[in-house]
């Protein structure tokens, strides 16, 4: 049995450790476009502000791959499938066959359709490579601007400061981390990173990016314009993109495979075309919380799902009951936050229970619906976020928890002491 | 396969517990030297309506901690069992990850050395065992066979009790 998995991140590996753990004696091969060993893509912000050194992104062995006698052919981009002969082929021409096939291609970065996003000094934030070449530009730069206040944006911006940076952030939304986080949480983190010196600018978008001024290039300055949509001109010579991501999904192009705004999978984790299969932020799973088919894009995620893929690849059917499809945690100076699963609601139908304590920066609300637990935010104590996490995932009735959820220390122990005894195993 | 198994309704409070897992953790071994360094437990004695509950991590078998850290420094020891992120290759960044997705709540930010999770690490290489379970004298901690003990320990299980918890 060939086993290929195009993807060598979150989802590719679970499902190459898994794969191997099941059947010792098949033939696993992992492909992508990048050259090195498998690194963590969400630690990227702690290489780019320094912290830690490009040898601790990896997140296995180095020995990984010839440990599990897996064969990875790195730096060679999967350019299309061959679904009558099962074959991937390679941008070289180069062809590998498969028996069963897992993408695991993960996201891209999109950029706006703008002016002058092509141009020097402008990055976005996904690869390695993308670091790398912040970096460098980072070394001339004095100022640098940040488009999108997401978690990559921010984190890139707190990074960028850390570097000795002045940095500027751009929102189109009222308030940063729209996504995840609401409007309090949102204020508590903002504050955080403006006492620390990082500018952030809201409801504002921006219309294109500009090159230096004749006289700029003359002198041989680098400066260039984020223009704003209020008319405003940014200066910097350091541009980060952090408006958006899509699911990869170039390589099913012309395959017959469904794709929706990722590739749809049903609960095998198998595409609309048999032996092949897709996990992580490539694929559209059940996202729990919402009851929908969309795409989960968060690390565990990918590693849970990667890891049932490759189950049911090895022939161990495994049925996925669907995750929460977001969840995140973020500390930039010294407030933690954590967000699961539905944070805003406007419509009826919803409870919410909350408490904010502005003195000592923390903020706890819970989001309900007929008795299930639909969201979490914690800020500044986030100790047992997993818990909240838990009975939104397993859906439970909580009605007889009534407001307790908001005692200190709610958590495990509740429920421990109303079982006999609770056990584990080492 | 042994494990930790936890009787709540053994358990009086005394927190001895406690102060073994830190004296266990401590560069100085006993108690009093912990005290000093400020070792923070990682096994925690929460009270519920005045009873207190005995609460530290399972080693589950697919634990959501491993799943969710983003450095690979957490990890589930094939051989032993013991899920730590410490000792293991990849280090902690602190990203609190695991403690997001921690089903029994039993990971804490680290006051020691910040920016690291700090978790129950089964004491691994302690000679005499786990030190909670060496401490506690009341039977609320022990190891014990796991398919004698019998029950599910899936937290699912408790978490979808109806009744009123507490």
């Amino acid at each position: 049995m060939r086993y290929v998995i195009i993807g060598n991140s979150a989802a590719g590996i679970s499902a190459a450790e898994t794969i191997r753990r099941l059947n010792p004696n098949c033939s696993v091969t992992i492909i992508s476009d990048e050259k090195h060993p498998a690194y963590s893509r969400c630690l990227l912000p702690d290489f780019l502000a320094g912290d830690i050194g490009e040898d601790r992104l990896r997140i296995r062995s180095r020995d990984f791959y010839q440990d599990h006698n897996i064969e990875a052919i790195l730096g060679k981009k999967a350019m299309g499938i061959n679904t009558e002969t099962r074959h991937v082929v390679l941008e070289n021409g180069e062809t590998v066959p498969y028996n069963r096939l897992l993408i695991a291609t993960g996201s891209i970065t999109t950029f706006p359709p703008l002016e002058g996003m092509d141009s020097p000094g402008v990055f976005g934030l996904r690869t390695l490579a993308d670091a790398r070449n912040i970096l460098k530009a980072a070394e001339s730069a004095r100022r640098a601007v940040v488009v999108g206040a997401g978690l990559v944006g921010l984190e890139a911006a707190y990074a960028l400061y850390r570097r000795g940076l002045e940095v500027t952030v751009v929102e189109k939304a009222p308030q940063i981390v729209p996504q995840q986080f609401d409007a309090i949480a949102s204020h508590v983190l903002k504050k955080d990173m403006e006492n620390e010196g990082i500018r952030i600018v809201l409801n504002t978008g921006i219309r294109g990016i500009a090159g230096p001024t004749i006289w700029e290039r003359l002198f041989g300055k680098k400066g260039k314009g984020v223009l704003l949509e209020d008319g405003g001109r940014l200066k910097c010579e350091l541009v980060v993109v952090a408006t958006g991501a899509r699911p990869n999904t170039d390589i099913v192009k012309n395959t017959g495979i469904k794709v929706n705004r990722g590739i749809v999978v049903n609960k095998y984790m198998q595409t609309s075309l048999p032996d092949i299969y897709a996990a992580g932020d490539v694929a559209e799973t059940v996202d729990i919380v919402t009851g929908l088919q969309s795409v989960t894009p968060i690390w565990p995620n990918a590693m849970v799902q990667g890891r049932y893929a490759g189950c049911n690849m090895a022939g161990r059917e495994r049925k996925y009951g669907g995750l929460i499809g977001m969840q995140n945690t973020v500390e930039f100076r010294e407030v933690p936050a954590i967000a699961v699963g539905l944070t805003q609601v406007n419509a009826d139908g919803y409870q919410v229970l909350s408490h904010y304590r502005p003195e000592n920066n923390t903020y706890k609300k819970l989001v309900f619906k007929d008795n299930i637990l639909k969201g979490a935010v914690l800020v500044g104590d986030i100790a047992n976020a997993g818990v909240f996490s838990a009975l939104i995932r397993n859906r439970t009735d909580i009605s007889q928890i009534g407001d307790r959820f908001m005692e200190e220390g709610f958590g495990y122990g509740n429920f421990l002491r109303k079982a006999v005894r609770g056990f584990s195993a080492i | 396969m042994k494990g930790f198994v936890i009787y709540p309704e053994r358990c009086n409070g005394c927190l001895t517990c406690t102060l073994a897992c830190a004296a266990a953790h401590s560069s100085s071994g006993d108690i009093i030297g912990a005290m000093l360094e400020k070792v923070q437990s990682r096994i925690k004695i929460i009270a519920v309506d005045g009873f207190p509950v005995p609460v530290k991590c399972g080693h589950c078998e697919e634990p959501a901690c491993v799943d969710a850290c983003m450095s690979g420094a957490m990890r589930k020891d094939p051989a032993t069992g013991i899920v730590s992120n410490e000792g293991n290759e990849q280090s902690c960044v602190g990203c609190w990850m695991c403690i997001m997705a921690c089903p029994y709540g039993v990971i804490s930010q680290g006051r020691e050395v910040p920016r690291t999770a700090v978790k129950c690490d089964g004491c691994k290489g302690r000679k005499g065992g786990p030190a909670c379970v060496e401490a506690c004298h009341n039977g609320a901690l022990v190891l014990e066979d796991l398919e004698k003990a019998g029950e599910s320990r899936q937290i699912s299980q408790y978490m979808k009790i109806p009744a009123k918890t507490g």
